[in-house]
């Protein structure tokens, strides 16, 4: 009985399969988002899943001077990273599957390992836009995760906790958007620049390098990074909503919120155009990091001697 | 028995792999000597005011990622070998759309030194969308039509007038 529900809980419900189907109709929900701030139709519901299974049923090229064997199971590290992530978040307003001491930083951890995952993807051919993508994706990667770390790190500190769910349910009783309104913004960016969405998209801008570090995948591989991106974008979303928005305590409330700060950064999209690489990493380390350092340090100042 | 069942599954995959390539085709635009006109009417058709996403077309840049080439203009002789080296980077199943009066048969360039006349000269071609150039609404009258055809299953053979030309030429052929 008790292998069974660890089953259903790592496949079915609420990690793998629903998990997945989440990342894709949250990725329509963006997609169809920023359409509608364009004045467009947008695309239609199924559509990130047509893609998928289109990608999926497509021919895998190859291509040649490339360790074939990396080539083929980085995204599939990609996409269990980012799976496995998601066990210790509050999904669907659930209590998280698993949870221990400091799942926080693992969780955090795990996320990342999709971009590293990406730019060891473009390091891995020998082609040059995927070098050029491969480089950004790092660089973009040492820019905003210490930002982001720091931004999740806030609600850590006023819960007195490193577990999530003791984080989320702190959360609950408090809006901490409202007392860490630095933290939130930080965190809702940091967001933006992980996933690579505009105007943090130079790692793959598809108008100077491509496609970036992924020019080379066709097919399965793809297919596996794109759910991997939908998955992290939910797993995300998740997070920030749980820490800053009054915590995620039911399904209703989940919903909400995460669809609430997917309409933001569908604005924030739609409104920006792409920055430069180094201006990405000069926004981030002249403002970002430094802003949220100011409140982290406040905030144990106030937590050690003040309250 | 076993076999029927066999049968109807592999059916059922079929149907949701038609499905799923009906209902995303990305693109990858190459123009390989044309005057830009047809250019400029392929971008005018991917602005939000025809809105291909609608479809699921998404402009790709890299040729590993689609499905579609959009090909306009006459092939120049410069322009050949990289229309085939593009075409052979796609992974299958991939399909040809020639755009413009040009791509159907060299068009305006017909007879020029420097032309090999029109994409189906090179590469196998799927569906022919005419016009000098074509409106926005030709291209994605063709462009449906093709996915129609991949639907029903009625998709023509590709035309190719001169087969088994779509091979990187060797050393020595100064094509
Ligand atoms: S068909 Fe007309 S617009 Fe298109 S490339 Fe030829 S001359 Fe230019």
């Amino acid at each position: 009985m008790n292998t069974l529900t660890t089953i259903i809980t790592l496949l079915i419900f609420p990690g793998g399969l629903c998990l997945l189907l989440l990342g894709l109709a949250y990725e329509w929900v963006d997609r169809k988002l920023v359409a509608r701030l364009q004045n467009r139709v947008g695309p239609r519901w199924f559509q990130p899943l047509a893609d998928t299974i289109k990608l999926l049923a497509k021919e895998e090229v190859v291509p040649e001077n490339v360790q074939a064997r990396l080539f083929t199971v980085l995204p599939v590290i990609a996409l269990a990273g980012a799976l496995t992530s998601a066990l210790y978040v509050p999904l669907f307003g659930l209590k998280p599957a698993y949870s221990f001491e400091g799942d926080l930083i693992v969780a955090i951890y795990l996320l990342s390992l999709l971009t590293l995952c990406t730019g060891l993807a473009g390091a891995n051919t020998y082609n040059r836009f995927s070098l050029i993508g491969a480089t950004r994706t790092l660089t973009q990667l040492f820019s905003y995760e210490a930002p982001f770390l720091l931004a999740l790190f806030g609600p850590a500190i006023v819960a007195g906790s490193w577990k999530i769910s003791e984080i989320a349910g702190y959360a609950e009783s408090h809006w901490l958007v409202l007392t860490q309104p630095v933290g939130f913004i930080v965190a809702l960016i940091g967001l933006m620049g992980k996933l690579e969405l505009p105007p943090f998209d130079a790692p793959e801008a598809e108008t100077e390098i491509v496609a970036g570090a992924l020019t080379e995948y066709s097919g399965r591989g793809l297919a596996l990074f794109h759910l991997g991106k939908g998955v992290e974008l939910v797993v995300g979303l998740t997070l920030v909503a749980a820490f800053y928005l009054g915590g995620v305590a039911n399904p209703l409330a989940f919903f909400v919120k995460t669809l609430v700060i997917l309409l933001g950064l569908a604005g924030l999209q739609a409104l920006f155009t792409r920055l430069r690489i180094e201006q990405t990493v000069g926004l981030w380390w002249r403002y970002g990091a430094l802003l949220v350092l100011v409140q982290f340090l406040a905030l144990i100042v106030w937590e050690g001697w003040v309250a | 028995m076993q076999n029927n069942q066999g049968n109807l599954w592999q059916n059922v995959m079929d149907q949701v792999k038609t499905w799923a390539r009906v209902n995303s085709p990305w693109a990858i635009h190459f123009n390989s000597g044309s005057c830009n006109g047809c250019d400029i009417e392929i971008l005018a058709t991917l602005t939000p005011r025809y809105d291909m996403e609608r479809f699921g077309v998404k402009l790709q840049g890299s040729p590993r990622h689609a499905d579609i080439l959009i090909c306009t203009g006459p092939v120049t002789r410069q322009a050949r070998e990289r229309l085939i080296r593009i075409y052979e980077q796609m992974p299958e199943p991939k399909f040809v759309v020639a755009v413009g009066s040009c791509a159907l048969s060299g068009g305006a360039f017909q007879g020029c030194y420097n032309v090999e006349g029109g994409i189906d000269q090179v590469l196998p071609v799927n569906a022919y969308v005419p016009g000098c150039p074509p409106r926005p609404e030709a291209i994605i009258d063709g462009l449906v039509k093709l996915l129609q055809a991949l639907d029903n299953g009625t998709m023509p053979e590709p035309i190719t007038l001169k087969p088994g030309v779509a091979v990187p030429s060797k050393s020595g052929n100064p094509a």
